[in-house]
């Protein structure tokens, strides 16, 4: 076959009228045009491989940069709901302030509640148990616990007016030397003053040192239908104690205002023969 | 619910009356009162505390003695006793604490005081 393509071109060579350096000229053109085409082919092939591996390296970059946006999303969401938390966060911590200040304030509240009922229990024992007989020595017992027990006062004299109302006498005292305590005038000195006047002397210095019997820390007139008819001197405090506590001063106007009704009341009852004949004329009193 | 019983043993009717009052805002404490340190053995022999209140300065028994039987006896002898007194200095408060006292509270008391204590010993929330 490839004998016969030989002969077919030697006959066309040979009919030919071209000159014989076209024909060769035309071959060189040939195999050069067939070489360049395979080349070009190659060339192709080339660059296609080339192409191929190049489609094939974006088709992974895209992939890589597919994945990095949706990694991004994922991370602007993330970012969202980080910013979201930071936010709750904030107002929790801005929530939680705000509960503490307020439990502050009620905590604050409560003590202050917690004082004024402890106060107030003070007071009510202090004035049921100060009426709670007509004794004349439980009275004075009750006035002298009152003034131990619940104003922790450690020395103390509890004075009443004579009949003529110019000299108070010790009816009762408490950790000072009975040979000590001695009347006082009406008029004269810090208790003498305070039985005339009828105005309580309290020291407020700080801490409160201890007083002496001329020199006490308080003196409290005990008052009956605006007149005082009798007094209480504080001399000392016990020694934990080195400042008036809030609830002293109402205990100071309970005795006051109650403590020469209850010393009245119970001197009047003990020359009565008992609690009826000690109605008696009641009515009459009461109408008159 | 557990409820607990607390003997308070004072000679002072105020003080006393006082003590009950603060006490009686602790839900399931019972209180028993006692005049002295005498009716106050006599009460513990009659009964179980879990808390014993007491005064030092009593007539016929001091709160001192009294916390000296009270350790030396085999049903409360693991009592808890807190003392409420006017005595204040250091040393009072040491003999009381040596005899085996577990609080010393001096006077005049602050209720809140009294009550945060009594919580403490018998660990009432």
């Amino acid at each position: 076959m490839a004998e016969k393509k030989g002969q077919k071109r030697r006959t066309q060579a040979g009919t030919s009228e071209a000159p014989l350096d076209l024909t060769k000229e035309r071959e060189t053109f040939v195999r050069t045009f067939l070489r360049k085409g395979v080349e070009f082919a190659e060339e192709l092939l080339q660059e296609n491989k080339h192409l191929r591996a190049e489609l094939s390296r974006l088709q992974t970059e895209n992939a890589r940069l597919r994945t990095q946006v949706a990694s991004d999303d994922a991370i602007r969401e993330l970012l969202r709901t980080i910013e979201g938390l930071e936010r709750e966060r904030n107002d929790l911590i801005e929530r939680s302030s705000e509960l503490e200040r307020v439990w502050r304030r009620y905590e604050g509240r409560y003590t202050d509640l917690e004082n004024e009922l402890n106060d107030l229990a003070n007071l009510y024992v202090a004035s049921f148990q100060l009426h709670a007989t007509l004794s004349l020595r439980r009275v004075v017992r009750h006035i002298k616990e009152l003034l131990l027990q619940l104003v922790g006062a450690e020395a103390f004299v509890i004075y009443v007016l004579d009949s003529d109302g110019k000299i108070a006498v010790p009816l009762g005292s408490e950790g000072i030397a009975e040979a000590d305590v001695r009347p006082v005038a009406v008029g004269e000195g810090v208790i003498g003053e305070a039985c005339f006047t009828g105005i309580a002397q309290v020291s407020h210095t700080a801490p409160l040192a201890r007083g002496t019997l001329a020199a006490p820390l308080a003196v409290i007139p005990m008052m009956v239908d605006g007149r005082p008819v009798g007094a209480i001197s504080v001399v000392s405090l016990l020694q934990q104690k080195n400042e008036w506590a809030s609830v002293d001063r109402e205990l100071f106007k309970l005795l006051g205002a109650h403590g020469a009704t209850a010393l009245i009341a119970a001197n009047l009852y003990a020359s009565a023969p008992g609690p009826v004949p000690a109605l008696s004329g009641i009515r009459d009193n009461l109408v008159s | 619910m557990a409820e607990y019983s607390c003997l308070v043993v004072e000679d002072s009717p105020m003080m006393r009356q006082l003590l009950v009052f603060a006490l009686a805002r602790i839900k399931k404490l019972n209180v028993t009162e006692a005049d002295d340190g005498v009716d106050g053995l006599r009460k513990l022999a009659s009964g179980k505390y879990d808390l014993i209140i007491t005064d030092i300065n009593m007539p016929i028994m001091d709160g001192l003695k009294l916390v000296k039987r009270i350790r030396s006896d085999a049903v409360h002898k693991d009592v808890p006793i807190i003392i409420i007194t006017t005595e204040g200095s250091a040393e009072d408060r040491q003999r009381a604490m040596a005899l085996g006292a577990n609080a010393y509270i001096t006077k005049p008391i602050q209720a809140p005081q009294v009550i945060a204590k009594v919580k403490e010993l018998l660990k009432i929330e």
